[in-house]
């Protein structure tokens, strides 16, 4: 066990790395010169040098990939061009209200799934099979920003329940969530109702039902169980998908965090900030994929014993 | 779908029209997407005027009997402007779908037959694509890179090449354990003839049911990206790009953006009824809840 803790780990850094250097390079080679950009219109050459040698790119390339990695190792990507601010602090000040989303978002897309899909699963001809089919057709096919756009027009200009955008406090999390939580709620709800369907039919089910258990609690204790392995498999998968989501949701509801941050310096043609949100968006996935493959493991002893 | 179900279909594997028999949301979807299409192709006939004349006179007229689905800020009929952008919108989704499945199979396939070392590399690739968030690396490239039609269509192969590999290779995973591979093995076939001839076929069905997902998917991505400014590029009308421009009229002119994003609805639903309908059909096992 502790072997593959190991090689996991191992794997996850070798990731992040390559994942760093990609950035780096593509950036780097494509992007044109950054002492161009961030220098004044009509600078003379020698401010243009002056900037160059700010920003460390008179040097050779190799070197400029080795104190890039080295400074990121120590979380120093520089500063950001647009801000004039570190740019770690301002991904430091985004990520946590991104997380915040994200997690909100999935613990909601999660209820739901289980309750809506075992339901489905138990009562395949009842209004909450229905309903689960025509969620998950109508979650895959609408883009975040129009089931936004929607909520925002029903929510905030119609009936002025809700604030249209920003953060101020947990009423602004509600309608992202929601647009949030329909595009990532057609797999699991799939998923789950699958494996619930699978799972119901097997023996231990109807020996539970023989010992005259009541439905309900051999549904969502006894089969839940089993069905909610190959969810959890799909949410690692969709973590990239969910914070895809997530970026999108922030623009359409102007929600301060990651997503936002980087079409800003997207537009601002900000590099370093880029890099940066980058390399640390992507770290972070990496290791919520390594938690989830751990995870896994303890919480399905089959396949603990299978790798061990 | 039961597991039962499956066990059938791929034992006594009928004949891909035999398996095609079309249920109700497969009919609904296919007639769906059949009229949809129609439309964009005829949009020089349906389009009460060029999806480029701007009046001035009119901006922002909501939906009337001149204008059925309205006017932009700039008096464009927005009826027009959406039977052109589909034909955009279609099209990129298009080519993204073809490009993405066909470097997703040969991917899937290498991850199934190639050597100890090319499966290694495509399976990371493959755990670093699907780790990586598509929106975050449209951003990086787009910052790199201008955005344009090619770049986004180049945008959608990246994001979505993962997706399908994953499926072609569990699916030639579980293939080639069976008695016909290994007898082709026997025989003296090679890998690259097995994957190709005894193999791809066994895929195919599955491959159909990816076609209409992925151009789904499609369809969303391209409408996503080009609404954040980095896909089809004004003035060429699209899905997306036209409701960015109405962006900012949400709270004013609701039609600008609820009406671009329901043809987005409609098609990428139509999609889906189809790929679900094939999927209940062929039973094409999208290998969802991971491989092995």
């Amino acid at each position: 066990m502790s072997s593959y803790v190991l090689r996991r780990l191992l794997q996850s850094v070798i990731i992040v790395v390559l994942i760093a250097i990609a950035v780096f390079i593509v950036l780097r080679l494509s992007a044109g010169d950054p002492a161009r950009i961030r220098a004044p219109v009509f600078a003379r050459p020698d401010v243009i040098e002056q900037y160059r040698r700010d920003f460390g790119i008179d040097r050779p390339l190799l070197e400029q990939l080795g104190s890039f990695l080295w400074g990121a190792i120590r979380g120093d990507f520089g500063q950001s061009f647009r801000f004039q601010a570190p740019v770690m602090q301002l991904i430091l000040d985004a990520l946590p209200r991104t997380l915040l989303l994200a997690a909100v978002s999935l613990v909601l897309s999660l209820v739901v799934a289980v309750g809506l899909g075992s339901l489905a699963a138990m009562k395949p001809r009842s209004i909450w099979a229905w309903l689960s089919s025509a969620l998950a057709a109508l979650g895959q096919s609408a883009p975040v920003f129009w089931s936004g756009a929607i909520l925002v027009l029903v929510f905030a200009v119609g009936l002025r329940w809700l604030p249209s955008g920003g953060f101020n406090g947990p009423s602004s999390l509600i309608l992202p969530a929601i647009a949030v939580t329909l595009s990532i709620l057609p797999t699991q709800l799939r998923v789950l109702r699958a494996s619930m369907e699978a799972s119901l039919k097997e023996e231990y089910i109807r020996t539970a039902r023989a010992f005259g258990l009541r439905q309900s609690r051999i549904t969502f204790v006894y089969a839940l169980k089993n069905a909610s392995l190959p969810l959890l498999t799909v949410i690692g998968v969709d973590i990239g998908y969910l914070l895809g989501g997530v970026i999108v949701a922030e623009v359409v509801f102007a929600y301060p965090g990651i997503g936002e941050l980087a079409l800003v310096a997207l537009n601002a043609r900000d590099y370093p900030l880029i890099q940066g949100i980058t390399i640390v968006t992507a770290s972070t996935f990496v290791v919520v994929n390594l938690l989830i493959d751990l995870v896994y493991g303890r919480i399905d002893p089959r396949i603990r014993l299978e790798r061990s | 779908m039961s597991v039962a179900a499956a066990e059938t279909t791929v034992a006594t594997r009928p004949g891909l029209v035999a398996r095609l028999r079309l249920g109700p949301a497969l009919i609904a979807g296919i007639m769906l997407l059949a009229l949809i299409i129609l439309s964009a192709v005829l949009a020089p006939v349906l389009a009460p005027a060029g999806p480029a004349v701007v009046d001035l006179g009119s901006v922002r007229l909501p939906p009337s009997a001149d204008h059925w689905a309205g006017t932009d800020a700039i008096g464009r009929d927005l009826l027009a402007r959406m039977l052109y952008g589909g034909q955009v919108s279609l099209l990129v989704a298009g080519a993204g779908m073809i490009g993405s499945l066909a470097f997703g199979t040969l991917m899937g396939m290498l991850g199934a037959f190639g050597s100890y070392w090319v499966r290694a590399v495509v399976d990371r690739a493959i755990d670093i694509q699907l780790a990586f968030p598509y929106v975050l690396l449209a951003i990086a490239i787009t910052s790199a890179v201008k955005p344009s039609t090619g770049v986004l269509i180049l945008l959608m192969v990246l994001a979505a090449w993962a997706g399908a590999a994953r499926v072609v290779r569990s699916i030639a995973l579980q293939e080639r354990g069976k008695d016909y591979v290994k007898a082709a093995t026997v025989i003296g076939a090679s890998p690259f003839r097995i994957a190709l001839f005894h193999v791809f076929p066994s895929v195919l069905p599955s491959l159909l049911v990816l076609a209409a997902m992925q151009m789904a998917a499609m369809i969303v991505f391209e409408a996503t990206l080009s609404f954040l400014g980095m896909g089809v590029q004004p003035p060429t009308p699209s899905w997306g790009g036209i409701m960015l421009d109405g962006k900012n009229y949400i709270t004013s002119s609701w039609w600008l953006t609820t009406l671009p994003g329901l043809a987005i609805v409609l098609t990428s639903l139509s999609l889906v009824l189809i790929g679900d309908g094939l999927q209940a059909r062929t039973d094409a096992s999208r290998s969802r809840e991971g491989d092995e």
